[in-house]
């Protein structure tokens, strides 16, 4: 039950400041811990001898819009020494910052990056703080769940301009009519 | 080739590399692991007595210490403690070093009050076609800390704690 004593051992020695849930499953081990530790729970982490996690595999940022603080910041962790693996996660709302794991991770940069990018959770003394998976000039955050489907904006290629130039969406909807009683196509009446 | 044969028992004891690529061969491994081992158990004074990460800490780097004082040879060690090369090992008691007087900045002992802890205890089980890496074994000097540091002496004396729970001070 090598998942059963990591848990236990990490329950024991984690400073009881940092963390205020635990889950013990066998889909991961997962703490959460609030806005002001997860920089100091990575670095505990990363140095202590008997959880060795020098490697981090990704930072993801979720949308719960129905709770206050609707962010929530995950950390997928590594450890390669004794092959175990475990989520530090962080509630966050729009405006709070948290801080960059990038000292102990450098790979977290880009992760952190796309986070910002796409959930708009933004750090503190941020190394390279840029956008990484949208368009030059996006407007909006593409995670989040107020962000409809198709985004706000068309692109198309102007002739007379010679450019790429965006353009309010006029996607044309008339041919999307969904009728989920029947499996064949239908075609909406105008 | 002959030369080699015959002159392996005399190389036996120096280790050529440590196979980890930026990883060199420290040749007296065994006077750095007893310095760092020493300073540890200093520094580690200055944490709060009571709290799981000093039992943790002080368990296992005084059983580390133990092993190194006894034993001559870093091959060993390497084995008796079971934690990878010592060239591995001081590199972790290096970081074991930075840890504590980062935790000592800042400061997190002590439980506050109200403080509640959810422990969600998840079973459910992963379906059997997707391939688990399982963590492999431990090294048993592991459980021994954990047992150290879950056990609680003031507590409970009837039930014998183990024996590397150090007395109080």
């Amino acid at each position: 039950m090598d998942n059963q004593s990591i848990f236990k051992y990490s329950w024991e020695t984690f400073p009881k400041k940092w963390v205020h849930k635990k889950e013990r499953s066998e889909h991961g081990n997962r703490s959460d811990t609030n806005t002001d530790y997860p920089f100091q729970l990575l670095c505990f982490l990363k140095l202590h001898t008997y959880t060795r996690v020098q490697v981090s595999i990704d930072i993801c940022g979720v949308d719960h819009p129905s709770r206050k603080r609707r962010f929530e910041v995950v950390h997928n962790l590594l450890s390669t020494r004794y092959n175990s693996r475990i989520r530090v996660q962080t509630s966050a709302d729009e405006v709070t910052r948290i801080s960059p794991v990038v000292s102990p991770f450098p790979s977290a940069g880009r992760s952190e990056r796309e986070v910002w990018d796409m959930s708009g959770v933004s750090s503190i003394n941020h190394p390279d703080l840029r956008r990484i998976s949208t368009d030059h000039g996006f407007e909006g955050h593409p995670l989040r769940k107020d962000l409809p489907l198709s985004g706000y904006v068309e692109v198309r290629y102007d002739d007379p301009e010679k450019r790429v130039v965006s353009e309010p969406i006029e996607m044309t909807q008339e041919f999307r009519y969904f009728d989920s009683a029947s499996p064949w196509e239908q075609r909406s009446d105008g | 080739m002959f030369l080699r044969r015959f002159a392996r028992p005399l190389l036996a004891k120096v280790k050529e590399t440590t196979g980890i690529v930026g990883l060199d061969v420290i040749p007296n491994a065994r006077e750095v692991l007893i310095s760092l081992y020493t300073k540890t158990l200093k520094e580690i004074r200055a944490v709060p007595e009571d709290e799981g990460y000093r039992k943790a800490v002080e368990c296992f780097t005084r059983h580390r210490l133990n092993v190194c004082q006894e034993e001559e040879d870093w091959e060993k060690i390497e084995k008796r403690i079971g934690c990878g090369q010592v060239e591995e090992l001081i590199e972790e008691a290096k970081d074991e070093l930075k840890l504590i007087s980062l935790m000592i900045e800042w400061d997190p002992w002590g439980v506050p009050e109200g403080f509640e802890c959810e422990v969600i205890e998840n079973d459910a089980p992963i379906p059997k076609h997707i391939p688990q890496h399982r963590p492999g074994p431990l090294p048993e000097e592991f459980y021994k800390t954990l047992e150290a540091v879950t056990s609680r002496p003031k507590l409970e004396k009837a039930t014998a704690p183990s024996e590397e729970l150090k007395p109080k001070e």
